[in-house]
């Protein structure tokens, strides 16, 4: 572990050799990805708080799981399983365009981004879509605890993505203007770390809101709820 | 990769953010000295109004029904507001904003925060989030009147002072508030960790910047269970959920919800509730520390374990949360749990204290203004850390957590000891901001009418708290257990609270006259060796550094050195730079 080295340096000692010391200050890009490693672990707190307090609350005697029963919506899980391909080939397509800009495609670079706008917005789509239909089957939001853990994190998850939207579009924005690929190509290395972190978390809510209430049992006990 | 990305952060000037025009020199500034001043004033001037507020409740308390506008409903909100603004918007928007934002570029030797533009946002977002609660004064129903905590049921609920716009006004503003704090706070520790001068090793970076540094991530991590919190009760309150709302019945009404878990937001409530205590304190540490050693011309006692005792405080804060909710009701081995983690976490924080005595002990100690508000510091803060060992222990918080015991305790902690250090840091960082000291008089003034008023409200409501006299009442009404000394006590705290309160008005105007006539200091008038006072221009400039940013070559407490002519060296001087005593002086001066 390089910082327990670190936190046992004597400063008032002469240091060995000045010139030996690490160098100290990278790039901008490099405060840029330090950055987001922060943000993506203050996003990843937000949505471990909510896990906790849901799997808590799933052994309430007022939840009623959203799959398990023919009835119940996400027993077919077919629509978010679409929306989970939109999502992948998002990310996927974000990859391919930061290739594209590491080998000054224009053409590459056009299409794979307008192809990561367009499975994004598909997946916000597709969510709305969902949430639209669980309305109009009875499952309110206020109705179950179930349904209100449903929106609320499947809301949160796409105010996330929506934010991503707009640093992606300020990323085309800044390229119309000075055309680097190096400097789209770094700024598109961190949007696809956003993407990547948003896709895992929206599989891991995928699996934990359409869990049935016999696996919500099995969490429940293993975690000591 | 472009030639300019190529160059270190430190070496570049931004160009981007060269400010022009007045609007983009003062007010949408990227400069992050003009965004610290910015913090500082929107945060001092909110806390006033938030001291305003703590002295109408105290005129209550003191004089129970002698003041028509204060009713039972307002008092709960003078409460509310006094305790949110105070811990949010005053002291962790002034410690992290205003000295975060001034100190960590400086100190570490950078030209500015890596990301300006969003440093600029961070500020303009914060005091966004300061009209949206200040705009709570001005609905239908006033601000919220639930308490600093906030805990549901009530919060919500019609029957609590502002339950309607109120509530829902102070919850956004602090969702408001946290996107703000994100914003900076990625600036914090990416410019600490990224943008730091040639030789500027984290063992070498002062104290100051520790404190902060880890105060920050404290912060990325803990205010996350706020605005969760935040976002459920809103969802409770406005479309209906059940996340924190149990059955209820309300005003004789049985309300829709069922199910949901208020002792669930205490929970989330308190891990932010107490990792913020340590956003807080720990710059207050780092920053007291600098204080003392310049001050006392001595290398701080310690440094290395400084630094591990604000990186172990820093990580056992997040597992002390439930020491908050003893009264709550909680399983006897969470409480043991919880009691332990509590009582460890005094071994860095005394650590600390010791080590700053031990810095004192034997050094050539200047009785300045920043210096008494340091010393202060140490008494107060060893007086509310001892009674915070007391509460930590499940028997003994039980009968005491809704009395004054608690209300002294946690002012004495966390609320006259960072405001104590913000004072000392105020007087010492003064003529780095302005060129001149602040008056010397004056500030004797407000230390000993500040050092010896809160001892005169605090000390005295120990004692109100071991007689029963509960907290957050509005009036005791007929109390047999309370004797009616506790009343003329009382009296006496409020004209306490009145006196420190109006001794701030003195600070206010030693500052506003200070700022245009106080007497010039010259350079790095405290002959401090961080690189802070080391600038190409004083007071600093834009871009900090003029053409070349300095290289560091030793750690930021060499005073007193044995044998160099100067008591103290810069840590931008190089061992060939440093002066040394001929034989004959160094025998004259240890003869002397």
């Amino acid at each position: 572990m390089q910082i327990l080295k670190t936190l046992q340096i004597k400063p008032w000692l002469p240091q060995a050799q000045e010139s030996n010391l690490p160098p100290l200050v990278p790039n901008k890009e490099k405060a840029a990805s330090t950055a987001l490693k922060f943000f993506l672990a203050v996003i990843a707190v937000i949505f471990f708080l909510f896990t906790v307090t849901f799997l808590q609350r799933t052994q309430s005697f007022d939840f009623q799981a959203l799959s398990g029963e023919p009835w119940l919506p996400f027993t077919n899980a077919s629509m978010l399983w679409q929306n989970s391909v939109y999502l992948i080939m998002a990310s996927i397509s974000i990859i391919v365009a930061k290739k594209a800009a590491d080998l000054q495609s224009f053409k590459g670079v056009i299409i794979s981004l307008t192809t990561t706008a367009l499975f994004t917005v598909l997946f916000i789509g597709g969510q709305v879509q969902v949430w639209q239909q669980l309305n109009q089957s009875g499952f309110y939001i206020y109705a179950n605890p179930a349904n209100s853990y449903y929106f609320l994190l499947t809301g949160m998850h796409a105010l996330h993505i929506v934010a991503g939207v707009l640093v992606f579009i300020r990323c085309i924005w800044l390229f119309s203007f000075n055309l680097s690929y190096q400097v789209l190509a770094s700024r598109l290395k961190l949007c696809a770390r956003y993407w990547h972190f948003l896709l895992f978390i929206w599989l891991f809510l995928f699996f934990l809101l359409t869990s049935d209430a016999q696996t919500f049992k099995t969490i429940a006990l293993f975690c000591g709820f | 990769m472009t030639e300019m990305e190529n160059i270190a952060i430190a070496d570049q000037v931004d160009h981007s953010s060269h400010p022009n025009t007045f609007l983009t020199k003062y007010v949408w500034s990227q400069d992050h000295k003009v965004i610290a001043i910015q913090y500082s004033i929107t945060a001092i001037a909110v806390g006033l109004i938030a001291l305003v507020l703590s002295g109408i409740m105290r005129l209550q308390l003191g004089f129970p029904n002698e003041f028509s506008f204060i009713d039972p409903s307002s008092y709960l909100q003078f409460v509310t507001m006094h305790g949110m603004i105070m811990v949010i918007y005053l002291l962790t928007a002034l410690l992290l904003g205003g000295f975060g934002n001034y100190l960590i570029p400086l100190m570490i030797g950078a030209r500015d925060m890596v990301f300006p533009y969003l440093n600029m946002l961070s500020y303009w977002t914060y005091l966004l989030s300061v009209l949206v609660l200040i705009s709570s004064f001005f609905v239908s129903g006033g601000p919220t009147g639930a308490g600093w905590t906030l805990y549901p049921p009530q919060a919500i609920l019609s029957g609590t002072p502002g339950a309607d716009a109120g509530i829902l006004l102070m919850l956004i503003s602090l969702a408001i508030f946290i996107v703000a704090f994100t914003m900076g706070g990625l600036n914090y520790v990416s410019t600490i960790l990224q943008a730091r001068a040639k030789g500027m090793t984290l063992m070498r970076m002062p104290l100051t910047i520790w404190g902060i540094f880890v105060a920050t991530i404290l912060g990325l991590l803990a205010f996350p269970a706020l605005l969760v919190s935040a976002i459920m009760m809103i969802f409770d309150k406005v479309v209906g959920t059940s996340f924190f709302m149990p059955a209820i019945l309300s005003l004789g009404e049985t309300l829709d919800h069922s199910g949901g878990s208020p002792i669930l937001f205490q929970h989330l409530f308190w891990f932010f509730g107490h990792p913020e205590v340590y956003i807080v304190a720990l710059p207050a540490f780092g920053m007291v520390s600098d204080v003392i050693a310049v001050h006392a011309r001595k290398n701080i006692f310690g440094y290395r374990m400084m630094v591990w005792a604000i990186v172990a405080i820093g990580g056992l804060s997040f597992v002390v949360w439930a020491h908050h909710m003893y009264v709550s009701g909680m399983n006897p081995y969470f409480g043991f749990f919880f009691a332990t983690t509590t009582l460890i976490i005094a071994i860095p924080t005394a650590l600390k204290v010791y080590n700053w005595l031990l810095t004192l002990w034997r050094g050539n100690i200047h009785l300045t203004v920043p210096m008494l508000f340091a010393i202060g510091f140490i008494f107060t803060f060893t007086h509310g850390g001892l009674t915070g060992l007391m509460l930590g222990n499940v028997v003994i918080d039980l009968p005491l957590s809704d009395t004054f015991f608690v209300v002294a305790h946690f002012h004495m902690v966390m609320g006259v000891s960072p405001v104590m250090v913000l004072f000392a840091a105020i007087y010492h960082w003064f003529p780095l901001l302005t060129g001149r000291f602040l008056n010397n008089t004056l500030g004797k003034f407000h230390f000993w009418g500040t050092f010896l008023g809160t001892y005169a409200i605090y000390l005295p409501m120990h004692y109100l708290g071991f007689l029963g006299v509960p907290r957050r009442y509005f009036a005791m009404g007929e109390t047999d257990f309370i004797p009616e000394s506790a009343q003329t006590l009382n009296a006496g705290i409020t004209v306490s609270a009145i006196i420190v309160g109006l001794v701030q008005l003195v600070f206010i105007a030693n500052l506003i006259w200070s700022s245009f006539k106080g007497k010039k200091s010259g350079r790095n008038p405290w002959q401090a060796t961080s690189l802070e006072w080391q600038t190409a221009q004083f007071p600093p400039g834009h871009g900090n550094w003029g053409k070349h940013v300095p290289q560091v070559h030793r750690w930021a407490y060499d005073f007193s050195v044995p044998q160099v002519i100067d008591d103290f060296i810069p840590q931008n001087v190089s061992p060939a730079e440093v002066e040394y005593l001929s034989s004959e002086q160094n025998n004259s001066r240890e003869e002397k």
